[in-house]
């Protein structure tokens, strides 16, 4: 269960950002890679917990997730993938270099005044 | 509140954040590094599934050791101080950090327990992960080398399974291949799969229990140190 760190992560970084203006935070956008190994509904579910009596309370999580691709090592093919590890369409090589698809972020948070 | 009539719609306005959702533990760990680096404290996370032979290998390494420097340990384990009692026994300084319900190490909780162990300077630094192939592949704790214990009893198939912990790795040790005759498990395959998810890794094949390659995984970890103080090599 990283997620429930990965919320307490995703909180923090949005009570450091708020300024007393805002009152309420109404959604929060991220993107996670297809192969970071997230599980979007657990980070949802964390997020919702944590969250409960900070500004955050209820406001909505959108999760984009990122496509996962890799280059293989062996014939230079840039591929997209599913899961967490690909197979080169071109030569049929495993793995290879990680192009995207790894990434944790947190994009933007729309707040309101009241 | 709505500033063109002030009807009592909210006015939503969006802030552009774009931060990694780890920075702060990412900040933390860079801190560690900082400190430990200055200090010349070469630092390992030392990771594995649980039953790996991680604690085996350490006290192996701790007896075994030639000029890798003093060892100290830092353990994380769900719950009791038996690993760090190992540790102490087999000669070497530790000090155990219990996760309760935490399933992984962070940067925070080495911060905290630098501050309990004494370090001369030039010392070889482990932390020991809590025994995990999922979540401490997430989490940088400051360390200047990462190694994966795994062994020939979890299947030939583990680097497929769990590929970013395999992927995050700087060297992969496959532990316990004193058992590889008794189990149907494909060394050649293995190494396929690893080299696939993570073609950069380099790989080790020993034993804890029988000593065998041990001499070469402390030879390489001697030249990873000595690569790591540069030109001050001379430090104990």
């Amino acid at each position: 269960m990283h997620e429930v760190a990965l919320a307490r992560g995703l909180l923090e970084i949005v009570e450091r950002t708020l300024t007393p203006r805002d009152r309420r935070v109404v959604r929060v956008n991220v993107s996670i890679g297809a192969a970071a190994g997230i599980v979007s509904e657990s980070l949802t579910f964390a997020f919702l917990a944590i969250a409960e009596g900070t500004r955050a309370q209820g406001a909505e999580l959108v999760i984009t997730t990122v496509p996962a691709r890799s280059r293989c090592r062996a014939c230079n093919t840039s591929y997209a993938f599913e899961g967490l590890i690909g197979r080169c369409p071109g030569c049929g090589c495993l793995g290879g270099e990680l192009q995207s698809g790894n990434e944790m972020v947190l994009q933007t948070i729309e707040v309101a005044d009241v | 509140m709505c500033e063109t009539c002030g009807c009592g719609v909210p006015s939503v306005h969006t802030i552009a954040v774009h931060e990694r959702l780890l920075a702060s533990n990412e900040s933390i760990a860079e801190h560690n590094r900082l400190h430990l680096t200055t200090r010349k404290i070469f630092t390992i996370n030392l990771m594995g599934a649980p039953g790996a032979g991680k604690t085996t290998l350490l006290e192996a390494m701790i007896r075994g050791r030639s000029r890798s420097g003093r060892f100290v340990v830092i353990e994380g384990d769900q719950a009791t101080d038996r690993d760090s009692a190992r540790i102490r026994l087999a000669g070497a300084s530790a000090y155990q950090i219990e996760t309760g319900l935490g399933c992984h190490l962070e940067a925070t909780q080495i911060h905290h327990a630098l501050h309990h162990l004494e370090f001369a300077g030039g010392e070889t630094l482990i932390l020991e992960n809590v025994g995990n192939l999922v979540c401490p592949a997430l989490f940088d704790l400051g360390e200047h080398l990462r190694v994966l214990v795994t062994a020939p009893t979890e299947g030939v198939e583990k680097p497929l399974k769990y590929p970013p912990i395999f992927r995050a790795a700087d060297i992969v040790l496959l532990n316990k291949c004193d058992l590889i005759p008794y189990l149907s498990f494909d060394s050649g395959e293995w190494t396929e799969y690893v080299r696939g998810v993570n073609p950069r890794a380099a790989i080790f094949e020993l034993s804890a229990a029988t000593g065998d390659g041990l001499a070469a995984w402390l030879a390489e970890l001697e030249r990873r140190r000595f690569g790591f103080l540069g030109s001050d090599a001379s430090v104990p």
